[in-house]
């Protein structure tokens, strides 16, 4: 039971308040006083405050307004006790929906504003939790919009954000379906944003943990090989401090004039992205492969566009088109999409339902032809950052290969690719950074039409264009050519388009070949 | 300039609120260590006159205070004067118009307690009422309680003399300000962020209440007072800082009606004290 305050506390009141609250304090559990109705107090008021905290020091002062809230803070009354501040109430009756996910649903309150009321009642500690991933994600890079104030929505509670003008990608593949591609790519731009920030380490939950659990929870309801297999593969999973979103679709990608932003933070964790992808499947393809209409009405657009958009999506996430790559790695985020449905329905009490039987049902068949041929739920990323150095060149090397291999590229020209990478790295190493040292990037690129690879290096050494240079005129003899200079010719002659380009401080070098 | 030594410009003696008498303040100021004190009973300059024929050399430096209870539209305040001529009649004029006000009110106070509730007292008693130098509200309680129409002087507040909501006379600020300016003093707002001690006044509306106060001569602020946190104290020292006016530290000492003891202003708190002090001191003390 609160203890209600009202009114003015000052000098004419404050021996009959004291009074009158240390006998409802004697009665009462807890003191929580109630600040609702309380217009103004005094340093009268301010005393009895002390009185009755110095007997019952666990007191504490809710829904307190700003007017009163400014004067416990200004005399150091927030520092000495709890005092939480009342909350603007405000409705989303008639607002539109802008997102939704895991933990609640996000409107527009006005054209600058929107709130994600949350659907938890006890939200408050949601609310502080999203908060401070976001400042986070902020802090390390990731543009998202962080909540400026706390506001009481019905029952619950909401977190309002400056949103300006602002449409989610969802809305925007929707209206305006020639956008595809362009969604596509800033999607994958965000998402690689977002897995190669590393995180340190405590501040975020570990998805592999989250994983196990629903692992273990499958224990029941798998037979005994396919369950223990299934539990075996999350474990030989590795670690990760690489951020994840957790709940990345389009609807949490909202283009703001010309910024790409992201929100819904709440589920931001750390770990290996098969998690991101396995997510990515249920939320474009898994929720609605036995009832389409339920991507129709969460994201606004139909099954296809979410299907098309998902492949297109990991082709460019994966830089490959290989058909048989994608669907490897499609087939290990199924498992864990499957596994987390199944153990949604489940504890949603769908096996009551023939209807959530039968989609059970679907999910558990699909989920166990894939354990029966996959056997390990890791892949290889198409992108390679390390240290410059030539003594890395090996590592690099046996990383390009396992991409060819992967797409059955003919022994000639994977001979000829590595003389052209090991050209280009060992000039990066020797050059870029010279005298001090710094990383470079390689990324590994296979197309299906024409089937072609692309090796692409990024460093941000001194900018250096090493196409400028004059071929060396080979037909001097030897010593009258110039040294130098043989070593890109040799790359040119050996691959079908080299191409440089200097861009955001990078040296982007890119190597075509048709295999 | 000289460093500033420890220093409490506002305290209370018998010949207002407080319970200690000058020659017991003085007493208690050099035993506290202080080198500046100031009395500043409510409307009353007798204990600083008594205080002076009590100093001896080595004594810690004085300085004749005064803390006037003031009202106008925007409420009340408590305007401090230091270092005023006791016998010019600019103040002397402004002490009898206040003592007047008080003097009625006490009248109207006594009446609606026997109009209300039958309480009477014995005549002695009231004659000793009357001939206080400035006798008020926590005098009629300690006669209640003496007999026994209420169990604490709290309870007398509450209970029955906060209950007469009749029209107060108070001396008006200007007027305070004028008073204390013609009889060559110094006049200083008094716990800026607490109006007449039993208020909250913040931001723009204490802003408001220094600009007005400045236009009548008010040259400085109590921005070190033994109620003030530090965001109040740094609020009060910016302001004193904008508008170029002198800084005071007070603990607002009451002897045992109070639970702050001498020297107690939070000036310690601060790494450094603010420029307005060293200023103020030095004006007053040369």
């Amino acid at each position: 039971m609160n203890i209600r305050l009202s009114g003015r506390i000052d000098s004419n009141n404050a021996a009959s308040v004291e009074e009158d609250l240390l006998r409802q304090a004697a009665n009462a559990d807890a003191v929580v006083l109630d600040a609702q109705d309380l217009e103004y107090i005094s340093s009268a008021g301010l005393r009895v405050l002390l009185r009755i905290r110095k007997m019952r020091p666990e007191m504490k002062i809710i829904n307190v307004n700003s007017e009163v809230y400014e004067i416990l803070d200004m005399t150091g009354f927030t520092e000495m006790m709890e005092v939480q501040k009342a909350y603007r109430v405000v409705s989303v009756e008639g607002c539109e929906e802008i997102g939704r996910g895991a933990n609640g649903t996000i409107y527009r309150i006005d054209k600058d504003n929107v709130v994600k009321v949350y659907n938890n009642p006890e939200a408050l500690a949601d609310i502080q939790h999203e908060r401070e991933v976001a400042k986070l994600a902020l802090i390390l890079g990731i543009p998202t919009a962080i909540s400026y104030d706390v506001v009481k929505v019905g029952d619950s509670y909401g977190s309002v954000f400056e949103l300006l003008n602002a449409r989610s990608f969802s809305k925007i593949l929707a209206r305006e379906p020639d956008k595809l591609d362009w969604c596509v790519q800033e999607y994958i731009k965000m998402l690689k944003l977002i897995h190669s920030t590393l995180v340190p380490a405590g501040k975020l939950p570990d998805m592999k943990e989250t994983a196990l659990g629903w692992a273990r929870f499958m224990q029941d309801h798998l037979p005994e090989a396919a369950g223990k297999k299934l539990l075996a593969l999350v474990e030989a999973i590795p670690h990760d401090d690489h951020m994840l979103h957790g709940d990345y679709h389009t609807k949490n990608l909202e283009l703001q004039n010309d910024e790409v932003l992201l929100i819904d933070m709440d589920t931001l964790a750390v770990g290996h992205p098969i998690f991101e992808l396995a997510s990515m499947y249920n939320s474009f393809v898994g929720y609605s492969e036995l009832d389409h209409g339920v991507i129709q009405r969460f994201q606004g657009f139909d099954f296809e566009t979410g299907r098309r958009f998902w492949r297109r999506a990991l082709s460019s996430y994966l830089g490959t088109r290989n058909e048989r790559k994608l669907r490897e790695v499609e087939g290990k985020a199924r498992v864990l999409g499957y596994t987390r449905m199944i153990r949604r329905s489940i504890r949603r009490r769908a096996l009551e339902t023939e209807e959530g039987r039968a989609e059970i049902a679907h999910w558990t068949g699909e989920l166990l032809s894939l354990l029966e041929r996959i056997d390990t739920l890791t892949f290889q990323p198409n992108e390679l950052e390390l240290e410059a150095v030539p003594e890395n060149l090996e590592e690099v090397q046996a990383f390009v290969e396992e991409h060819l291999e992967a797409a059955d590229c003919p022994p000639k020209a994977q001979m000829q690719i590595g003389v052209a990478v090991e050209e280009i790295f060992v000039n990066i190493s020797s050059y870029a950074y010279h005298p001090e040292n710094g990383n470079a990037t390689v990324r590994v690129e296979i197309s299906d039409d024409p089937v072609s690879v692309a090796i692409t290096f990024l460093d941000h050494g001194t900018p250096y264009d090493p196409l400028a240079k004059k071929d060396p005129d080979i037909h001097l003899p030897a010593d009258e050519r110039d040294i130098g200079g043989l070593g890109i010719f040799m790359t040119k002659k050996l691959m079908d388009d080299v191409a440089y380009e200097y861009r955001d401080g990078q040296n982007i070098l890119t190597l075509r070949k048709n295999l | 300039m000289q460093s500033l030594p420890s220093i409490d410009l506002h305290m209370h003696s018998t010949f207002s609120d407080g319970t200690d008498t000058p020659a017991q303040l003085l007493k208690a100021v050099k035993a506290a260590g202080l080198g500046c004190f100031a009395l500043t009973d409510h409307d009353a300059i007798a204990g600083c006159v008594e205080l002076q024929g009590l100093l001896a050399p080595g004594d810690p430096q004085f300085i004749p205070g005064i803390e006037f209870s003031c009202k106008d539209e925007l409420g009340k305040y408590h305007v401090l004067g230091y270092r005023y001529d006791p016998a010019s009649p600019a103040i002397l004029d402004v002490l009898a118009l206040g003592h007047g006000y008080r003097m009625k009110k006490l009248g109207l106070r006594l009446d609606y307690l026997r109009a209300e509730y039958g309480f009477v007292f014995p005549e002695e008693d009231l004659e000793a009422l009357y001939a206080q130098p400035n006798p008020g509200k926590p005098h009629i309680a300690n006669l209640m309680v003496k007999h026994g129409y209420a169990k604490t002087k709290n309870q007398a507040f509450a209970d029955y003399l906060n209950r007469l909501h009749a029209e107060d006379d108070y001396v008006r600020p200007e007027e305070a300000i004028r008073g204390i300016l013609g009889a060559g003093g110094v006049p200083v707002l008094a716990h800026p962020c607490y109006g007449d001690g039993d208020q909250i006044i913040l931001g723009d509306e204490l802003e408001q209440r220094v600009v007005r106060l400045e236009a009548f001569g008010l040259q400085g602020l109590e921005g070190y007072y033994s109620g003030f946190s530090k965001p109040l104290r740094e609020l009060v020292l910016s302001l004193a800082e904008r508008y170029g006016l002198y800084v005071t530290a007070g603990s607002d000492y009451h002897g045992t009606n109070k639970l702050v003891s001498l020297g107690d202003t939070g000036i310690k708190e601060s790494a450094a004290p603010a420029e307005g002090i060293l200023r103020f001191w030095e004006a007053v003390t040369t």
